[in-house]
């Protein structure tokens, strides 16, 4: 890992962090965007355009807005009842304390994992990929945005001025 | 160590934060933020798999399934907070229960 990844590997869980520990709401959405745009960052120096164009476009920009949105609604009520922050306050503690146990294992697990990877070839376009190779996947797209339109509808049905 | 053993044990830590924040939180909000960053971590798994195996395109076709799922499930949940909101005043995930029909 290059020096640059590993920096953004870390301001994302930098922030990640400070998103859960964050007393505002909306400091903890802002925050998420910043995880989003890190994470988008990483996708680039993969050499993976289009996933971190799509990470930058829809969760970096579509998913704060319907956060900022909902924080904004709920704001007053939620500083008038705050929640007890004193598990929050607990995170880096608990967080190193994982990171420390999981150290002695994890990265030996994952090194033989990563040994089973079987390369592949590697060719094609996203475009071949997306439109030809995965086409069902499309379908799935489709049914799912129906799925969530049919969720907004249903959460929030039409009265009748009855 | 190589650099995938690096990246990935990185990705746990970001998932971990992801499901302490779900677990903690009473707060609709904060269990979609926790969603959200373990989702991050999951796409970030799913590129470095990708880019492991020599199979990026792949790896990019299927993040943007997940991206799509992705923001259909935060629509849907903060659709239920703002409904909930209206009803009860509370983004409490324990008064969700009054939603039922």
């Amino acid at each position: 890992m290059n020096d640059y990844r590993l920096i953004l590997f870390l301001l994302a869980a930098l922030f990640s962090v400070w998103a859960v520990m964050a007393r505002r709401l909306l400091t903890s959405a802002i925050m998420l965007a910043l995880v989003s745009v890190t994470v988008s960052l990483i996708f680039f120096d993969y050499g993976a355009p289009w996933a971190g164009v799509f990470e930058l476009s829809v969760c970096a920009g579509l998913i704060t807005v319907l956060f900022v949105g909902a924080v904004s609604l709920i704001r007053a009520a939620d500083e008038q009842n705050p929640e007890n922050r004193s598990r929050f306050h607990a995170l880096p503690l608990v967080l190193a304390a994982f990171a420390i146990a999981s150290w002695y294992y994890l990265p030996a697990f994952f090194a033989e994992l990563s040994a089973w990877a079987r390369p592949g070839t590697g060719g094609g376009t996203i475009g071949l990929a997306l439109w030809d190779m995965r086409r069902p996947d499309l379908l799935g797209q489709i049914l799912m945005l129906a799925a969530g339109v049919f969720v907004i509808k249903s959460v929030f049905p039409r009265r009748n001025e009855k | 160590m190589n650099s995938f053993a690096m990246e990935w044990y990185l990705i746990t830590l970001i998932m971990f934060t992801g499901f302490y924040c779900m677990l903690v939180s009473r707060s609709i909000v904060r269990q979609l933020v926790g969603l959200e960053i373990v989702s991050k971590a999951a796409m970030l798994a799913l590129i470095s798999a990708g880019a492991l195996a020599n199979n990026l395109i792949y790896a990019q076709a299927l993040l943007i399934t997940m991206i799509v799922i992705e923001v259909v499930v935060v629509a849907a949940g903060l659709a239920l907070l703002v409904k909930n909101f209206r009803l009860h005043g509370a983004a409490d995930i324990w008064k969700l229960d009054s939603l039922k029909g």
